[in-house]
């Protein structure tokens, strides 16, 4: 019971967080560099999971991947209750937090020192790769360990598009509370440690990253998740 | 004089300033000397291709660089296509790179046995030997300025633009690599644009400068005549002129080569002006070339002596202004704390102030008329 549902969430964590990654980078360096009209309108639709109700989140990517979905009408893929679907889900409510944390570190980069590599004859390319990204990779690894451990621990969102099917889409949030359900505390208290100490380590790290920049954790967290109402 | 190794001509508007630009430069150092907000950094940033103007033309080394609203096809060559060296004012040094990789950034192919050695050519010439492997925030100021240099200089940019290299600097850092960098650029064999609202910055550096005030360039030339007796209101006004006075000609000595004209309360000797017959001059008269006297000097080669009670003793570190009423026209002197002890100047007392014709020179009135 334990050891499936743990590999699973590993797996659906690491496709998670590999999403989490290609999706999330793209737009943290779109919104910190670029003005563009309806910006504010993007960057608030990232933001959103982070304040829906998982189920709302579940709901709409049960539309979105459901039977009349394009993916489902052209190509014939179905991603509902199949572990490749959870971790759809957990990338899209992780996503925020890699996006805001990204966005943030890229923005703090100076403008001269990029500047100073183009007159040294960088491309705008080189630029991206040789300066901006490399000193803006604390917060974006500070970000895709955050975006990780949150969809590491997704439930509804995860419930709502992969359903809870022991071995199959079952990770151990769902296979908790079933064992709640079924009045298996053993095997649920196993399970609890078992996930607190993932977060944990998840954490630890996030802050590992994050200190060196010298923010202290909980000056970071307040600016990952509430930036927007302090600007 | 044969054709300019960087010739700028350009035109832009930032909301109600605007900056106009045109000038030239050879091998050797050019100042751009002006007040902060006069588009000093902002010509610099145009050169480089940071910024496009909104017309006008850049070129170097008859390599067309930009052109806009002008005859021909538009261009704008980006920054990195450009190979002009950039030396930013607070350097910009790379924080996630060592001293080393600093320099070898702009360097193609950078692990190639010759990369390695253009580095170490640079660290040596720079003095950096031993700091390789450190990050710039483990540099003082003024190495942190010589990586900056170094790398600016490694690719073998084409020209050289250094906006106030001294700006972050305690004033003794400052003199001491004033002398340094002057040595540096003097093996330069390409155009040096600098940027400086520093007048000892000027003198010690330049080898010509440009005044430029509001966007718009002023006198041009030497440094030492430019800025030591400037022939116009506005720059006399910008470098600091300490007397600006306004005269009526009085006698005119074309033998002497000077005249005399009167002010309020005061007669003065001062140079002859090239012939015109205006009526009423303006003289400027730097505050260092006025020496005070607790008596008359007698026969001397000073040819203006004027008598005056001292109105104000101000500290102006190296030394003190004295300001003295000569009559109803002020003239401010500039004298040593050891000369202020010595004569035991206070308020109230009269002093002469003795000063040769050749040290007034004659001041054009500006464009814009000044108060």
């Amino acid at each position: 019971m334990i050891w499936p549902a743990l590999l699973l969430s590993l797996q659906v964590t690491a496709v998670a967080t590999a999403l989490l990654f290609a999706a999330g980078l793209p737009l943290a360096l779109l919104l910190a560099r670029l003005r563009f009209r309806g910006r504010v309108l993007v960057e608030t639709l990232v933001l959103l999971p982070l304040v829906l109700p998982p189920s709302v989140v579940g709901y709409y990517l049960l539309i979105a991947l459901g039977r009349d979905s394009p993916l489902v009408q052209w190509f014939g893929i179905n991603l509902l209750f199949t572990w490749q679907g959870a971790a759809l889900a957990a990338a899209v409510v992780g996503l925020p937090l890699m996006v805001q944390a990204a966005r943030a570190a890229i923005a703090e980069v100076s403008s001269t020192v990029e500047n100073a590599a183009r007159t040294l004859g960088a491309s705008e390319l080189e630029v991206l790769g040789r300066v901006t990204l490399p000193l803006a990779r604390r917060g974006i690894l500070a970000g895709l360990l955050l975006g990780a451990a949150r969809a590491i621990s997704e439930f509804g969102a995860t419930l709502m598009v992969a359903g809870s099917i022991p071995g199959r889409t079952q990770t151990m949030p769902l296979a908790i509370y079933d064992a709640v359900q079924n009045r298996q505390y053993d095997l649920a208290n196993q399970m609890v440690l078992i996930m607190t100490a993932l977060a944990f380590l998840a954490l630890w790290l996030v802050r590992q990253a994050e200190y060196s920049q010298g923010l202290s954790p909980a000056a970071w967290f307040r600016s990952a998740l509430f930036r927007r109402r302090y600007e | 004089m044969s054709e300019p190794a960087l010739r700028v001509d350009i035109e832009r508007r930032i909301g109600a300033f605007r900056l106009q630009v045109n000038l030239e430069a050879w091998p050797g150092v050019l100042l751009l000397f002006g007040p902060s907000g006069a588009g000093k950094t902002q010509t610099l940033r145009t050169i480089a291709g940071l910024t496009a103007p909104d017309s006008g033309e850049i070129w170097l080394n008859g390599t067309l660089l930009f052109r806009r609203g002008r005859p021909g096809n538009p261009l704008n060559v980006p920054a990195w296509r450009r190979r002009v060296g950039y030396v930013f004012q607070d350097y910009a040094l790379f924080p996630h790179l060592t001293v080393a990789d600093n320099i070898a950034f702009g360097l193609s192919n950078r692990r190639s046995p010759q990369a390695v050695e253009r580095v170490k050519e640079l660290v040596k010439i720079y003095h950096l030997e031993g700091l390789e492997r450190r990050r710039p925030w483990e540099l003082s100021g003024g190495q942190q300025q010589r990586v900056a240099l170094a790398r600016a200089l490694a690719p073998n940019p084409q020209a050289l633009l250094l906006d106030e290299p001294f700006a972050s600097l305690d004033a003794e850092l400052r003199r001491e690599l004033r002398r340094e960098l002057r040595a540096f650029l003097a093996s330069a064999s390409i155009p040096v644009v600098l940027v400086t609202h520093d007048r000892e910055d000027a003198l010690a550096l330049g080898d010509t400068v440009q005044v430029i005030d509001h966007g718009q360039c002023l006198a041009h030339g030497d440094p030492l005549r430019v800025l030591g007796q400037p022939g116009q209101e506005p720059v006399a006004r910008l470098v600091g002129v300490e007397n600006l006075l306004s005269l009526r000609v009085m006698e005119r000595h074309p033998l002497d080569g000077t005249m005399i004209c009167a002010g309020q309360g005061v007669r003065l000797e001062v140079p002859l002006s090239n012939g015109r017959g205006e009526d009423t001059i303006m003289v400027g008269l730097r505050a260092s070339d006025i020496i005070l006297s607790p008596q008359q000097m007698g026969r001397s080669s000073a040819r203006n002596q004027l008598a005056g009670v001292v109105i104000q003793v101000e500290s102006r570190p190296p030394g003190y202004e004295i300001a003295l009423d000569c009559g109803g026209t002020i003239l401010r002197s500039r004298i040593t704390g050891a000369a202020l002890a010595e004569m035991g100047i206070q308020k109230g007392q009269t002093l002469w102030a003795v000063f040769k014709a050749s040290s007034c020179f004659l001041v054009e009135g500006g464009p814009a008329p000044a108060g």
